[in-house]
């Protein structure tokens, strides 16, 4: 899918925030002696969704360029899968982690660009969000 | 594709909002449909000249006492509003979708400018202050003081339905009047949903009041001796009807009229980021706005500049999303009404047989979803446009932009003052010195220097000139404190 409007990047963002928190609360009941950190992702994740929706609330404006902005963005570049089969084992789990914070940070990293000469703050957010999941890949890792 | 749950599930009756109480109307009911989905939301009632009058008594019996109330203690109720219209942020924004048609974005978009003239009239304990300088002569000083008036009211258009009031209404109460609000007949919920928050946020009763109805409705506010002053948005012949009527009535007035806005393209333009913005001036809020690109003029002699302009907001124009607002990929709804589809579809017949090519043919219609056609249509765009024709002078409130050319600055500028209107005007551009004589020169209120939509923010006036304003003190920020304040002055010796 082409996202074309504000409201679509934003309802994108939510849900890849959302997909990547049951991911890690999948995880958090599947490897018990991680539990707290896989926790303390998915509740970084619930904030990054506030966050994002909260500053979209209050910088959008019906006279500036949100319909017209965001060509160029499909949501197949950013396709995260969040499933673990019974056989994907811890190292595995982790693998796609990564695999999944890649796709999410290069997501924001993309949409932050094409709405830096509009939507004032936004891209400020999308950029901090980009930084911490980069920091938390090296986290992801050190866990490997 | 998502579409959005809508927030209204079963048809609204909606009521007078009167004296802090909601009043059934005894008058007429309409219905107020959905123009995606063209399924009736709500109906609407025209208020009786009884129940007009009863909440002018209301408004003014609450006057005296709000008055007297300290500004902070009035700030704080607006405070409180906004804080109610941050919590229903999303439903505010969604009902403006369903009674209007805009997109979701479009109408966040409008929410939050509605909500940012709560924010800029909660600092009236600073802004209302006067002034004053000691010894005048001596042992005399003098001050001024700033003072309201009583009741106001509000003759709101439909096609910003949650917004166009807050232009006016917190600074209104916010100095110490009373107000009475007349949203449009044609999309009134947004207002009633205001409403529910003020009497949430406990304003006194008689404060702020709703009355629901159209053009007869507001034919009684106006003549009523205890309204001492109007703000409306409209067309221009009715608002210079009622600039004229308050006048020899002796109301203060801000009445804003129509618009007919051109959008200079200058030969050094940067295209790639002058599209998205023409395609939000030209086709935004579906064309329905005083500050919507009307004329595209395209300036200079260089026919392959000219070809490449055309070109690309053709392409862009082109694939323009039409659909159900609240569907969040669709960037641009329909028509507010089957009788505004109408009257477009009745320019474009003009502009075809006055002469204008017609190069996108909106009336082609193409949605996103399954919707009645009833009030869709696509982007039209005519070429060959001159000045003389009727598309080109004449306010569409549509989806139809005109490309036409001039050959120089000087020429571009000629053709924007031929122009009756004067409510925006922008240009697009690399170079300072034309920008710097754009707005040096362009007899309009609101300029836009590489901006599409030049929609002043809730700290600055919402300007125009000519035939698209009449008065003198504009809606929004440190001028409408004037407008709802008497300037009175004070000498005094004490011996």
């Amino acid at each position: 899918m082409h996202l074309q409007t504000a409201s679509q990047v934003i309802n994108y963002a939510v849900e890849l925030e959302d997909k990547s928190t049951k991911f890690y609360e999948d995880l958090a009941e599947k490897f018990e002696e991680q539990r707290e950190t896989f926790l303390s992702l998915a509740k970084e994740n619930k904030k990054n969704k506030l966050l994002i929706q909260r500053t979209y609330n209050e910088v959008v404006s019906d006279a500036l360029e949100t319909g017209f902005s965001f060509g160029g963005l499909y949501t197949d570049d950013y396709l995260i899968e969040i499933n673990l089969t019974q056989n994907e084992n811890y190292s595995d789990a982790l693998s796609k982690s990564l695999e999944i914070e890649e796709k999410i940070q290069k997501f924001y990293v993309n949409t932050a660009e094409k709405s830096k000469s509009f939507l004032a703050d936004v891209p400020r957010i999308f950029e901090k969000i980009a930084k911490k999941r980069d920091e938390r890949k090296e986290k992801l890792k050190s866990l490997l | 594709m998502a579409i959005l749950e809508e927030p209204i599930k079963k048809t609204l009756l909606l009521k007078n909002y009167i004296g802090g109480e909601w009043v059934e109307s005894k008058g007429e009911f309409h219905d107020i449909i959905n123009p995606a989905t063209c399924k009736t939301i709500s109906k609407v009632p025209s208020s009786t000249k009884e129940e007009v009058n009863e909440a002018v008594k209301k408004a003014n019996k609450a006057y005296p006492e709000w008055r007297r109330t300290p500004p902070l203690a009035r700030v704080r109720r607006l405070f409180q509003l906004k804080e109610l219209l941050e919590e229903n942020f999303e439903e505010l924004s969604r009902i403006q979708t369903m009674e209007h048609g805009k997109t979701i974005d479009e109408s966040r978009g409008e929410t939050r400018r509605g909500i940012e003239n709560v924010e800029v009239a909660a600092g009236i304990p600073s802004l209302m202050m006067g002034y004053n300088l000691e010894d005048i002569a001596t042992g005399i000083d003098e001050y001024l003081i700033r003072q309201p008036l009583g009741v106001f009211s509000c003759i709101a258009p439909f096609n910003f339905p949650f917004m166009v009031p807050l232009w006016f209404a917190p600074y209104a109460v916010a100095t110490g009047n009373c107000v009475i609000i007349k949203p449009s007949p044609r999309d009134p919920i947004s207002q009633v949903k205001i409403a529910e928050l003020v009497d949430e946020a406990d304003f006194p009763p008689g404060v702020w009041n709703i009355v629901q109805g159209g053009a007869e409705v507001a034919e009684i506010l106006l003549e009523h001796s205890d309204i001492k002053g109007v703000c409306f948005v409209g067309s221009t012949p009715v608002a210079k009807e009622i600039y004229k009527r308050c006048g020899q009535m002796g109301k203060r007035v801000i009445a804003q009229g129509s618009a007919k806005n051109f959008i200079l393209i200058m030969p050094d333009a940067n295209l790639e980021k002058t599209i998205p913005a023409l395609m939000t001036s030209f086709f935004g809020n579906t064309g329905q706005r005083c500050l919507s690109g009307a004329n595209a003029v395209v300036v200079g002699k260089d026919d392959v500049f000219y070809k490449n302009f055309v070109e690309a907001f053709l392409s862009a124009a082109s694939k323009i999303k039409v659909g159900y607002g609240l569907d969040d990929g669709v960037q641009m709804g329909p028509l507010q009404s089957k009788k505004a589809k109408e009257r477009v579809l009745g320019f474009i017949e003009k502009g075809v047989s006055e002469g204008a090519k017609i190069i996108l043919d909106g009336r082609k219609v193409k949605i996103t979803g399954n919707y009645p056609e009833t009030c869709f249509l696509n982007p039209t765009i005519f070429e060959e446009v001159t000045v003389d024709m009727s598309i080109a002078k004449e306010e569409i409130f549509g989806p139809v932009a005109n490309i036409m050319r001039a050959k120089d600055l000087d020429e571009a500028i000629d053709m924007i003052h031929a122009s009756r209107y004067g409510n925006a005007a922008s240009i697009f551009t690399s170079n300072g010195k034309f920008a710097r004589e754009f707005q040096y020169r362009v007899k309009c209120g609101n300029i836009g220097i590489n901006i599409g939509i030049a929609a002043p923010m809730a700290f600055f006036p919402f300007s125009g000139m000519k035939d698209s304003f009449f008065g003198i003190l504009h809606g929004q920020g440190k001028e409408a404190i004037r407008f709802f304040t008497e300037s009175k002055v004070v000498i005094q010796r004490w011996w």
